[in-house]
């Protein structure tokens, strides 16, 4: 376990807004650099990618930890792979959310599997409080970095700080290390 | 921890001790207006979001951000993007 | 009388509170009677922040409002039991006479009523929501006030109806308080109040008309403060008259 962290078998609601309350058949992803789209899958078309199931720990900088949790989704390389691309365009990924919430990551923490797009927890659909129909799924960061009800991917050349980094807390948020604040 | 686990917000009562480290007097008092709708309401009744990390409080008739704070081990950080002012 | 809006406020400080007595309410609900040594007094419908450390250490903080009025000389919390909780479990079932935890306030200066306020005073409660309303309701019966009051009180059933008894009591002795309950899932054999959710024709029937100019305070869950607040809105009642203080599931304003 990180250090700091409790174990919970609940799984707190944290949201910094209304839950959206999307249908699948108006969602889409996007993949951005610049002004131009990258990619663009609909529900089903992002269905019909590769799916990668994981269970793992997450942990929450308010200090709560889950165990063995179950996650089914697009792993970060699949989505690079499904628009031709062998590695990312830019060092940085914005990720943007219905609802604005936003989260930045290096490209580094995505790929080789530590990054998904994910769909499913437990076998079932995430329900909307948890992030459904997709959530940014990278649990080896706190799970802030793990940006519910994500739409679009946004490489960045230079980094930029998402809604909690800009408001006081770390820009990259490894666990292990402890790192919950912008100092830490 | 399950007492955040059910979908509901608070409203700005509840941020009452995050705001008394920004402000001399009472915020949740104080009159604000939405430069996004231009509604003003008493920052109390806001709608109070992501407590245990902060507070994000939001317009009640547009859902804007209108303050967000977070108070951390270094240092404090206060925004009002959406915020024309505030009146105490 | 301070008007806390222009008066700075002072610096909230940690204190150790120690329970001193603690009274059953409902099956889920108990109240903590709390001595807190350096307590400066407050003001009827303000809260106080907790803190609870584990052996762990792991630290818990949850706000909750006063219940009392500051004419005691005990702060008294009551807490309700949210099952899957975290905190509330072991305020309700583990926490002894003589326990201490940590405690700062008073907090917020939005949420009062005192009996230098003028006009009549209307309450409305849902669950646990009746505690900061009931600080007000015990400083203007302590003060002996009569103007005139009204507490409608929404539970679910007879049983958990919080401070029933003592509410019953202060009605039957003070002609100016009219309270209503509404129970909404269960009603006792011949029971003659209402049995519904709060709505608009209920608010109409049972609380003052606008030109009555009552002070108006809402607290509960989210839901039905946000309902009362809209419908009072719609029946004339001036949105600067209705206070509104929402609770989370715990029954207190968790933080």
């Amino acid at each position: 376990m990180p250090p700091g962290q409790y174990v919970t078998t609940d799984f707190p609601v944290l949201s910094a807004g209304p839950t959206p309350q999307i249908k699948v058949e108006d969602w889409t992803l996007a993949l951005q650099l610049a002004g131009s789209l990258l990619g663009n899958w609909s529900w089903a078309e992002f269905e019909a990618l590769p799916q990668t199931t994981i269970k793992t720990d997450i942990h929450c900088v308010t200090k709560w930890s889950k165990l063995d949790t179950t996650w089914r989704g697009v792993t970060f390389d699949d989505l690079l792979k499904g628009v031709g691309l062998a590695e990312p365009p830019t060092p940085y990924v914005m990720a943007h959310s219905d609802g604005g919430y936003t989260t930045n990551l290096p490209v580094a923490d995505l790929i080789n599997g530590r990054g998904m797009i994910v769909t499913r927890y437990e076998g079932l659909p995430i329900p909307p409080v948890h992030g459904g129909p997709a959530r940014l799924f990278v649990p080896h960061l706190y799970f802030w970095k793990s940006g519910k009800w994500v739409r679009r991917l946004r490489f960045m050349e230079k980094d930029e700080r998402g809604f909690w980094e800009s408001l006081g807390y770390h820009n990259y948020g490894d666990p292990w290390k402890e790192q919950r604040y912008d100092g830490d | 921890m399950t007492e955040d686990s059910l979908e509901h917000f608070m409203d700005g009562n509840a941020a009452g001790s995050l705001l008394q480290e920004f402000f001399v007097l009472d915020a949740t008092t104080a009159q604000i207006q939405c430069a996004s709708c231009g509604f003003t309401e008493q920052v109390a009744s806001l709608r109070l979001y992501a407590a245990t990390m902060g507070a994000i409080l939001r317009c009640i008739h547009c859902d804007c951000i209108l303050l967000r704070a977070t108070h951390t081990p270094h240092g404090r950080w206060l925004e009002m993007p959406h915020a024309r002012y505030l009146r105490f | 009388m301070i008007e806390p809006a222009i008066a700075p406020q002072p610096r909230l400080e940690w204190q150790l509170a120690e329970v001193r007595a603690i009274v059953v309410e409902t099956p889920r609900v108990k109240s903590l009677l709390l001595q807190v040594p350096a307590w400066q007094g407050h003001l009827p419908g303000q809260h106080v922040d907790i803190r609870l450390t584990a052996e762990d250490g792991y630290q818990a903080q949850r706000s909750y409002s006063i219940a009392s009025p500051p004419e005691d000389a005990l702060l008294t919390l009551t807490v309700e039991r949210l099952d899957n909780g975290e905190v509330s479990p072991y305020l309700v079932d583990d926490v002894r006479v003589g326990d201490q935890f940590e405690l700062r306030g008073p907090i917020g200066g939005y949420f009062v009523w005192t009996v230098a306020t003028r006009g009549p005073l209307c309450l409305i409660a849902g669950g646990s929501g009746i505690a900061p309303l009931a600080a007000m309701l015990r400083h203007r019966a302590r003060r002996k006030v009569r103007a005139p009051a009204l507490l409608l009180y929404s539970s679910r059933s007879l049983e958990e109806v919080i401070y029933r008894e003592e509410l019953d009591t202060m009605a039957r002795g003070d002609p100016n308080l009219r309270l209503v309950n509404t129970l909404t899932r269960e009603q006792p054999d011949g029971w003659t109040g209402y049995r519904r959710r709060i709505d608009k024709a209920m608010l109409a029937e049972a609380i003052f008309a606008p030109e009555q100019n009552p002070k108006i305070f809402i607290c509960g869950p989210t839901p039905l403060v946000e309902e009362a607040s809209r419908f009072l809105v719609e029946l004339g009642h001036p949105f600067p008259t209705i206070k509104t203080e929402r609770f989370g599931p715990t029954g207190g304003l968790a933080p």
